[in-house]
C-alpha cells in the first residue's frame, strides 16, 4: 500500500501548483484585451457605464477597500479578545462552547448572512442613521465583520492554545503578572497563527460576493465625500456578481469584469505579501 | 489507514458521478433568464413534467440579458427574455435562434404603499423621467408626502430596465442619475419597495401587491392603470411581449415544451401568473 504514498503526494502537490498558477494566468489572459484597449489609467476613472464603453474602476475599488477596512477593524479586536477570553479566562466547558458557537457561525452559508443583512441590518441602519434604505458600505462592512469573526477567533484560539505550558510557567515563575504574561509571552508566540487567521479572513472578506451584493446597493458611483460610508455603493465582487451573467464570454465587458477580478486578486496578494514581509522582519 | 480513507473517498466520488449521470439519462432541459417569465416557466415545467415524466426541466433566473447570453453560449436549451433582443445580440445569435412570444405584460411603475396612500396614484412619463434624472427628489414636489424619493434602478441587463428606460428615459441604456439603488430580480426589487416608505421602482404587473402599488400613467390627461385589460387594449404605455428563445435545431422535447406553452393549458398558466395570454 505504502509505495503509492509518495507518488500520490507529489501528484497532489503538482496539482496544487498548477491550480495556483492557472488562476492568475487565466485572469491575465482574459483581461488582457481590456488592458490593451483602455490602459492602466482606467483604474483611476470614476464612471462605469459598459454600454457607453466607460469602464472606470475607482468607485468599486474604493468600495471594496472600505468594506474590508470596516470589517477587519471590527472583527480583529473582537475576535482576538474573544480568543483570549476563551483561552485564558473561561472554564474549559465555556471555552468549548465558544468554539462550538464559532464553528456554527463559520458554517452558515453566505446567502444566509446576506438575508440577515437584508431583513435585520438594513432596517436597523435605516432607522438609526435616517437613511433612504440602509444599503451602504457600512452595512457591507458589518456583515463581513460577522462573517469573518469566527475564522479569526478560531485561528486565534488555536494559536493561543499552542503556546507551550513551559513558557507560561517560566513566565509565572519570573513573577510576571497576567497582563505581562499575555502581552510578552502568549500573544507574541501566538501571533503567526493569529496573523494567518486574519489573512484567511481578509481573503474571504475581499472575495465575498453574495452577502455583500444584497446589502451594498450596487450603485456604481463614488462615495460623496469619499469617507461617506452611509450611501449605497459598489464593490468589485458585487459588480462582477451583478454583471457577469450578461457579459458574453470574450466580449469587452467580460474582459473588463475579468480585469476587476485581477485587481481583487492583486489586492489580496499584495496585502498578504505585505503581512509576510512585516512578519519576517520581526 | 490513510490509503483506506482515500479509497473510500474515491468510491464515494465514483458512486456520486454514476448517480448524477444516471439521473441525466432522460432528457433534462434548462431554462434560464428573465425573472418575469420565470413564474410561467416554472409552473409550465411542473405541468409538462406530469405529462412527460421522462423530460425534466430546471428553471433559473438571472435576467433577460443572461437568458439571451445563455443562448449565445449554448449553456441552456431555453432562454427567457422580457424584451426584444438588441442589434448586438442578434448579431451574436447569428440567426440560429427562434424567438417566440408566449405572453404579454406591463412594466408597472410601482411605489411604496405609504407613497400611494400619500396621494401619488398617477404620474406622467415626464414626471417619472424627472425622478430618475434627479430633477425631482422629494415626493412633496409631486403632491405626495414630505419624504425623499428612493428611486430604484435595475441592473443594465434586465429586460424590465430596457423596456422601462426606453419608454421613460428615451433609450434602453440611458443613465439614471436620480437612482439611489440598483436591484436585480423582480423579487429583490419587490422586497425593497415593500420595506420602504418612500420608494419608486419598476416591476412586471404580476408582482404588484398591497405593499407594492402600481400607479396609473397619465396619457393625454387620463390615468391608465397597469391592468390586464389596459394591456390588452394597448392603452397602457409600457407593455411588452414575454419571449422564449430556442435554437433552430432544438430537440423534439424542447419543441414539445414550447407547444405546451402555446397550448390552451399553457396559456391558462400564463393567465394564472397574472399576465396576458397571447391566444
Amino acid at each position: 500500500m505504502m509505495p503509492f504514498l509518495k507518488p500520490s503526494l507529489y501528484l497532489s502537490a503538482a496539482l496544487t501548483l498548477v491550480i495556483v498558477l492557472a488562476v492568475p494566468v487565466f485572469l491575465l489572459q482574459s483581461s488582457a484585451p481590456f488592458w490593451a484597449t483602455y490602459g492602466i489609467s482606467t483604474i483611476a476613472a470614476t464612471e462605469w457605464f459598459p454600454y457607453e464603453q466607460l469602464y472606470g474602476m475607482l468607485p468599486a475599488i474604493i468600495g471594496s477597500t472600505w468594506a474590508i477596512v470596516i470589517a477587519l477593524s471590527i472583527a480583529i479586536p473582537c475576535a482576538i479578545a474573544a480568543a483570549i477570553m476563551a483561552n485564558e479566562m473561561m472554564s474549559a466547558s465555556m471555552a468549548s462552547a465558544t468554539r462550538l458557537g464559532m464553528e456554527v457561525l463559520a458554517a452558515i452559508p453566505s446567502i444566509v448572512y446576506g438575508l440577515i443583512g437584508l431583513w435585520v441590518l438594513l432596517p436597523l441602519l435605516q432607522h438609526s442613521f435616517d437613511l433612504l434604505s440602509g444599503h451602504s458600505l457600512l452595512a457591507a462592512g458589518l456583515i463581513l465583520a460577522l462573517m469573518i469573526l469566527p475564522m479569526i477567533t478560531l485561528m486565534s484560539m488555536d494559536a493561543l492554545k499552542q503556546v507551550s505550558a513551559e513558557q507560561r510557567q517560566a513566565g509565572l515563575s519570573l513573577g510576571l503578572n497576567w497582563e505581562a504574561l499575555l502581552f510578552r509571552i502568549s500573544l507574541p508566540q501566538a501571533w503567526p497563527g493569529i496573523r494567518s487567521g486574519i489573512l484567511l479572513a481578509l481573503g474571504r472578506a475581499l472575495g465575498e460576493t453574495m452577502a455583500v451584493m444584497l446589502v451594498v446597493g450596487s450603485l456604481d458611483r463614488m462615495p460623496q465625500p469619499i469617507t461617506n460610508i452611509l450611501q449605497p455603493a459598489q464593490t468589485l465582487t458585487s459588480r462582477i456578481g451583478r454583471e457577469i451573467g450578461e457579459a458574453a464570454f470574450g466580449s469587452e465587458h467580460f474582459s473588463a469584469l475579468m480585469a476587476c477580478g485581477l485587481l481583487l486578486a492583486l489586492m489580496g496578494l499584495s496585502i498578504s505579501l505585505f503581512a509576510h514581509v512585516r512578519g519576517l522582519n520581526k | 489507514m490513510k490509503i483506506n480513507h482515500y479509497l473510500r473517498m474515491l468510491t464515494f466520488g465514483i458512486t456520486t458521478a454514476l448517480f448524477i449521470s444516471s439521473a441525466y439519462a432522460a432528457e433534462t432541459l434548462h431554462a434560464v433568464g428573465s425573472t418575469t417569465v420565470m413564474p410561467i416557466m416554472s409552473n409550465a415545467a411542473t405541468a409538462f413534467h406530469k405529462i412527460h415524466p421522462d423530460i425534466s426541466i430546471t428553471v433559473s433566473g438571472g435576467g433577460s440579458g443572461v437568458g439571451i447570453a445563455s443562448m449565445i453560449q449554448h449553456t441552456a436549451q431555453i432562454g427567457m427574455a422580457s424584451r426584444e433582443t438588441t442589434d448586438g445580440e442578434r448579431k451574436q445569435l447569428d440567426n440560429q435562434v427562434e424567438n417566440i412570444v408566449i405572453a404579454r405584460d406591463a412594466v408597472a411603475v410601482v411605489v411604496s404603499k405609504a407613497v400611494y396612500l400619500g396621494g401619488i396614484t398617477h404620474l406622467s412619463l415626464a414626471q417619472i423621467a424627472q425622478i430618475y434624472r434627479a430633477e425631482i427628489t422629494n415626493w412633496k414636489q409631486l403632491g405626495g408626502p414630505d419624504a425623499k424619493i428612493l428611486a430604484i434602478d435595475k441592473e443594465a441587463s434586465r429586460g424590465t430596465r430596457h423596456v422601462f428606460a426606453e419608454a421613460v428615459l428615451g433609450s434602453a441604456h440611458a443613465r439614471a442619475p436620480g437612482a439611489s439603488l440598483i436591484s436585480g430580480s423582480n423579487n429583490e426589487e419587490q422586497a425593497i419597495v415593500a420595506r420602504s416608505n418612500q420608494a419608486i421602482g419598476m416591476l412586471s404587473n404580476a408582482w404588484l401587491n398591497d405593499q407594492v402599488r402600481g400607479i396609473a400613467i397619465d396619457v393625454d390627461g387620463v390615468g391608465i392603470k397597469p391592468t390586464i385589460e389596459q394591456i390588452r387594449n394597448g392603452r397602457y404605455p409600457i407593455s411588452r411581449g414575454l419571449h422564449v428563445l430556442i435554437a433552430k435545431n432544438a430537440t423534439p422535447a424542447t419543441r414539445a415544451l414550447i407547444q405546451f406553452l402555446l397550448s390552451k393549458a399553457g396559456q391558462d398558466i400564463v393567465k394564472q401568473a397574472g399576465y396576458l395570454p397571447i391566444r
